[in-house]
């Protein structure tokens, strides 16, 4: 509950936040505070220093880029997502999702960026963008480079931002259509994941992936390739998602057993692929 | 949210008491609330004191280990840190904690911190006292403690198997307590039985009730008398003395417990004294007040879990039409690391043995044991709850097993409110109640008419819908002489509460209390019933909010614990208001020169009931006594400040047969639980609820009411999310809010409410205690899951904790817990 | 507002609570929660965990419903913050706390002050929420007393201009 002690800066750039957290080897950037306060209070992550990115204004935006892309600030908070109309006429799933996480108080300040680096493997967004096929544009010492999905989510807690390094948007292909389903069960409403999945139909082969069942969203590689075809009735739905937990290695915990995470991952999967399909009609 | 409520009395003999005409029975606004919505209440972490040092305990990461040593010097050369306390200090300094037990569990050395062991993960092994919160938690990183890990324990059976570590060398043995208990004649039921239902093992799981404030004190010492002052939320001062006073080898007065605003116990601030100890060692040491404040994972690592509790071998014998005879069962008490108030949790489900029912024939075999794993304190429902949760288990399963209907299966067994009182087969008197009644009202609530349909439309959507019943009694004002029972060299018996009612010199009435509330509103219904008795209004009087030793109105079991409140409380403050009334008539009568019979006391003056214009009001009278009383007659008798000690008629009660009156009151819970299971995935939810309430006359129904949502409220948790698992190196699995989820404000169904009143004809108001609910929703829970199964295998609901997960394994296998039951057919008579 | 460039290990906040200005030396470490009820002797605002789940300690920032025991004292520099102590207006209490003790929302009073914050911030920003919004709007205030049966009905009663003034 009481912190260690810690240095505090509060940078009013983008330039000067990255050179802050490339000078100081132990540094943290703080952006919601939803996740990093609560380790920071644990004593399980206490960073020498913490940026602050509060003055960031350019990381709050949320814009449509011209090629209809959608573009999400790192520090655009949950509850901004879940009421711009940006999200809504492009992936209102995003908006949807966000509202499911935690309370208000947590919606408030929690950011997208912050839940996407944090990696927590129960989070909402890792498996949805993955999903989604997003891009994360990554500001440097050296510049700017941009991560597909498959390469930003490294391990638990571990993503490819690196030291002196910062997330600054998330862009969303504009890979048309609101075919984007996602289903969780979680430890009481709004809870914590114990399994989610998420799924995208929008033009070209589904993407199917799965949350909580490894330290990175899984693709549910052989359930897309069955889906390809096109059939997206449920018998088909669901034949595709069996076998599915037979291919996934995922941990027991206090909420469930890797068995009962095998099975709701081919529950929740099936049941996805069938939401982004009647949500894509 | 509208509930039917239903005022009227049932079927009993006669009213000690006639109905209350006046502010009692009244929704009258709470003189609580004002300061608390301003956010103006005082807990105990809202007082500071000058200089005042804040202590943080370093706590064992081992569920089991020796210490080897502990050296504190590198925490005591951080600057702001004022010193540090360990338990060879503590070994030499206080005598070990009072055992409640016979051997083995009477030879347990409990100390405030621990001495030569750690016996669960989170056990206080030193204390760091510092000038700022963070720096005493910095310095607590700094005591280096040397551990040699022992193999941990952490399944109550297995303590009892030989070759099990033994956690407390000086008792030789895990075990804390073991008896058997005997009624009726059991043998013979069995032989009179058409079948014996036998079920193998049921668990009622490890839960709390986790109040939202934690456990917390700031402790000042005075050097010069020896008193020690604490500011705390200890929620039973009577009993926290009597542990504290003789380990720091002191008279009881020398321990001041005050109280004022508590955020919630439910039992989990009875077993504060271990912490509260060393903080009066390190006030003493350090010469400076010092502030201790748990925090959650303190709170659920290392204070207070519900007993958890293992039924085997279960043997019901029945007749063919569903009357149940009586049962067996062996129950083994996991008590964790240390016993504490323990062991009366081995007596105190007898208060219900028999639960709801009529059954005669009753055999228990009980044995409660040490593990490694957080001690327990009296959860709300204490040791009632787990017992109950037991019986309401057999109904459902003796009747799914006879195929017949649970709910006809109660009302053929239940007890009937013309049997009212009631004598138990151990000698318990139920004083009153109606549970067909409330079980009929709860159906009502919940459209049980239209059940059928609600399945059919549920399993087109994919859902499995059940129907649960969850009866449970909630037994209040104790009869502490049960201790005897366990353990006939205990001095304690009977029961008591003070209340003081004085009448000060400019006229307003000053109540003072002996209990110690944590939300329940006594100062408001304390107001009531004196407002009644003194002829004023509720304004007219200040109860003195909270606790304080120093009143002196409290007694040996003072406290706010085990639903007894509106009995021992309001008896007390009753009991002080006539005695004051007595006298406030006859000093006005001296005044106005006539009888006390022809006073009478109303709108807040003493006045002849023949010529009300004589009339005197309460300020003269408390002027007159207290700074004009020059020419009053020598032989006047009266002070105006009348302490009265409410004492309920019980006997001590007969060891040898374990036969005798446990309780004053019972109140009664009946719930209904509507339920839609996921068959997929086994997530389920509750799609109708309602909890039907019967405790007496009640004195405020809103406050009734707020209990019964909250007691509902923890239940619903207990059943579907809060647990305390642990793994086998003895790490608790829950240990914050993160992972301890309980309900919030979207995870509650709708509630319907049901009220009736059965006045106690034992009680001086007609009320009952009431507010621990017994677990009615855990009961409830099971029974509407194990009703929503049947259509998939029909698996046995053998756990009171069903998560998802554990939904999903009953589908997936309704074989493995079919398998824990067994009837035998045999000949009846 | 300084300019922040180099970190250190305390800073100088400037916040105004409740209407009143406040100027203190704030360790960065501490917790904005522990500096509003041990600095500024603003106890009503509690806490009630430690990871951030319980809603106990819910205040306004600039107007936001947020946890307060989730929030450094020092990023609250230059912001304006309200807590249950400001809810009243010259010693009159709120209609949501009138309503509050009239439908006995309230037992112990420890998730009290969170709860009317939160509910405060809901009806500023929607006059007529449904039962199911009230609900959402209080899914992070914990209360262990009530069951929040009563509490939902005191917002509702708000809601429906049905506190005695």
């Amino acid at each position: 509950m009481l912190l260690r002690e810690v240095q505090y800066v509060r940078p009013e750039s983008l330039a000067e936040a990255v050179r802050l957290l490339g000078e100081y080897e132990d540094a943290r950037a703080l952006a919601g505070g939803q996740s990093l306060t609560n380790a920071m209070k644990q004593r399980v992550g206490s960073p020498e220093v913490v940026v602050d990115l509060a003055d960031l204004t350019e990381l709050r935006r949320i814009e449509r880029a011209a090629d209809g892309s959608l573009e999400l600030g790192a520090m655009v908070t949950y509850a901004q997502l879940v009421v711009s109309p940006e999200v809504a006429a492009t992936h209102p799933v995003i908006g949807e999702v966000a509202a499911q996480i935690a309370d208000v108080q947590v919606r408030n300040r929690g950011t997208l960026g912050g839940n996407v680096c944090w990696n927590d493997p129960t989070n909402h967004f890792p498996p949805l963008l993955a999903a989604l096929e997003a891009r994360f544009t990554i500001v440097g010492p050296e510049g700017e480079r941009i991560v597909a999905a498959e390469e930003f989510f490294v391990g638990v807690f571990m993503t490819a931002v690196g030291p002196g390094e910062l997330l600054a948007k998330v862009t969303i292909p504009a890979a048309g259509g609101t075919g984007t389903g996602f289903a969780s069960v979680t430890v009481g409403r709004d809870g914590t994941c114990i399994v989610n999945a998420a799924a995208c139909v929008n033009g070209g082969a589904p993407r199917v992936a799965i949350g909580c069942v490894a330290g990175t969203p899984v693709r549910a590689a052989a359930m897309e390739q069955a889906l390809s075809g096109g059939d997206l009735a449920a018998d088909a739905v669901r034949a595709a998602a069996r076998g599915l937990g037979e291919t996934l290695d995922p941990p027991s915990d206090v909420h469930a057993t890797a068995d009962y995470r095998r099975h709701l991952a081919e529950i929740l999967a099936a049941r996805a692929v069938l939401q982004a399909a009647e949500r894509a009609r | 949210m509208s509930g039917i409520e239903i005022e009227a009395s049932t079927v009993v003999e006669e009213r000690t008491q006639a109905p209350q005409i006046g502010f009692v029975g009244q929704n009258v606004p709470r003189k609580e609330d004002k300061r608390l919505v301003q956010g103006q209440g005082v807990f105990f972490d809202d007082v500071k004191r000058h200089g005042m040092g804040f202590v943080h305990f370093v706590r064992s990461p081992y569920a089991h280990a020796k210490i080897v040593s502990i050296d504190v010097s590198r925490a005591l050369e951080l600057d702001g840190v004022y010193g540090t306390l360990t338990g060879d200090e503590v070994a030499i300094l206080t005598d070990p904690f009072f055992e409640m037990s016979t051997p083995p569990g009477s030879e347990i050395k409990d100390y405030a911190l621990a001495v030569g062991r750690v016996r669960h993960v989170g056990d206080p092994v030193a204390a760091v006292v510092a000038s700022t919160r963070e720096l005493a938690r910095d310095a607590s990183e700094l005591v280096e403690v040397e551990y040699d890990p022992l193999e941990p324990l952490v399944d109550a059976e297995r303590a009892l198997e030989p070759d099990a570590p033994i956690l407390h060398e000086d008792a030789g043995s895990n075990v804390v307590w073991s008896g058997q208990f005997d009624w009726g004649d059991f043998d013979g039921a069995l032989a009179e039985a058409d079948h014996v239902v036998r079920i193998e093992r049921l668990h009622f799981d490890r839960f709390a009730s986790t109040p939202l404030e934690c456990s917390g004190c700031l402790v000042e010492y005075n050097r010069g008398t020896g008193q020690w002052t604490m500011h705390c939320n200890h929620q039973m001062p009577g009993i926290g003395a009597i542990w504290m006073a003789p380990s720091l080898r002191v008279g009881l007065d020398k321990l001041r417990f005050v109280t004022q605003d508590i955020g919630g116990a439910f039992g989990n601030k009875i077993c504060l004294h271990p912490q509260f100890v060393a903080c009066c060692l390190l006030a003493r040491k350090l010469n400076r007040p010092v502030q201790w404040t748990e925090w959650r994972t303190d709170q659920h690592t290392a204070n207070a879990h519900g007993n958890e509790r293992t039924f085997l071998d279960v043997e019901v014998p029945v007749k063919a039409d569903g009357t149940m005879l009586g049962f067996s069962v062996r129950a083994i008490d996991d008590c964790g690391a240390f016993p504490r108030y323990e062991p009366l949790g081995c007596i105190i489900w007898a208060q219900v043995a028999p639960g709801c029912y009529r059954w005669r024939n009753i055999r228990v075999d009980f044995t409660q044991v040490c593990t490694n794993k957080s001690p327990v304190s009296p959860n709300r429902g204490y040791s009632r709850m787990q017992h109950l949760w037991l019986t309401e288990r057999i109904v459902d399963i003796v009747a799914k097993e006879l195929e017949l209907d649970p709910i006809e299966v109660r009302k053929r067994n239940y007890v009937r409110s013309e049997d009212m009182p009631y004598e138990t087969p151990n000698g318990c008197i139920y004083d009153s109640g109606d549970y067909a009644r409330c079980l009929d009202i709860a159906l009502d609530l919940i459209g049980h008419a239209d059940l059928e349909e609600k399945r059919r439309e549920a399993e087109g959507r994919g859902k499995l819908l059940g129907l649960g019943i969850g009866s449970t009694l909630d037994s209040g004002t104790n009869n502490f002489g049960q201790s005897q029972l366990l353990n006939p060299e205990l001095q304690f018996s009977g029961n008591n509460e003070v209340a003081t009612v004085k009448l000060d010199i400019f006229g307003e009435i000053v109540i003072t209390l002996g209990t110690v509330p944590q939300g329940q509103g006594h100062e408001t219904t304390a107001a009531q019933v004196a407002a009644d008795i003194l002829g004023c209004t509720p304004d007219d009087i200040n109860v003195r909010p909270g606790h304080d030793t120093y009143w002196n109105s409290h007694a040996g079991f003072s406290g706010t614990y085990a639903s007894q409140f509106a009995v021992t409380g309001l008896g007390a403050v009753k009991g002080a208001s006539e005695k004051l009334a007595g006298e406030m008539r006859k000093l006005a009568s001296v005044v106005l020169g006539c009888s006390p019979d022809d006073i009478e006391l109303a709108e807040g003056q003493a006045r002849m009931r023949e010529n009300p214009e004589a009339a005197l009001p309460f300020m003269a009278l408390g002027a007159i006594l207290n700074a004009n009383n020059a020419g009053l007659p020598e032989d006047l008798d009266v002070t105006l400040n009348c302490r009265y000690v409410y004492r309920p008629v019980f006997e001590v009660p007969d060891k040898e047969r374990k036969f005798g009156n446990l309780t004053l009151t019972y109140a009664t819970q009946i719930h209904a639980c509507v339920v839609e299971v996921d068959r997929e995935t086994g997530v389920y939810e509750i799609v109708d609820y309602a909890a039907v309430d019967d405790c007496g006359n009640r004195i405020h129904p809103q406050i009734v009411e707020g209990q019964v949502h909250g007691a509902t409220a923890q239940a619903l948790g207990a059943a579907t999310h809060e647990s305390f698992p642990y793994d086998e190196e003895g790490n608790l699995l829950t240990p914050n809010f993160y992972d301890y989820h309980v309900p919030h404000a979207m995870d509650m169904p709708p509630m319907k409410n049901g009220f009736i009143e059965s006045p106690s004809p034992f009680t001086p108001l007609g009320a009952k205690g009431m507010g621990e609910g017994g677990g009615a929703g855990i009961h409830a829970v099971c029974a509407a899951l194990q009703d929503a199964l049947r259509a998939a295998g029909g698996p046995i609901v053998n756990d009171s904790h069903n998560n998802y997960g554990r939904v999903w394994e009953l589908l997936r296998d309704p074989g493995a817990s079919r398998a824990l039951v067994r009837v035998e057919s045999g000949s009846g008579s | 507002m300084e300019a922040g460039s180099v970190p250190a290990v305390s800073r100088a906040v400037s916040v105004v609570v409740n209407g009143e200005a406040y100027e203190r030396e704030v360790d960065a470490r501490r917790l904005l929660v522990h500096f509003l009820r041990d600095e500024l002797d603003l106890t009503g605002t509690h806490v009630g965990c430690d990871t951030g789940n319980c809603g106990a300690c819910t205040i306004l920032v600039d107007g936001e419903a947020v946890k307060s025991c989730m929030l450094l004292a020092v990023q609250a520099d230059g912001v304006e913050i309200t807590t249950v102590e400001g809810l009243e207006e010259d010693g009159i209490l709120s209609p949501l706390q009138q309503a509050f003790s009239e439908h006995h929302a309230l037992q112990c009073g420890y998730c009290t002050p969170g709860m009317l914050v939160s509910a405060t911030y809901l009806l500023n920003n929607n006059s007529e929420p449904t039962e199911d919004e009230i609900r959402k709007a209080l899914q992070g205030n914990i209360c262990r007393c009530t069951g929040y049966v009563n509490i939902i009905g005191a917002v509702q009663a708000v809601v429906k201009g049905e506190v005695s003034a």
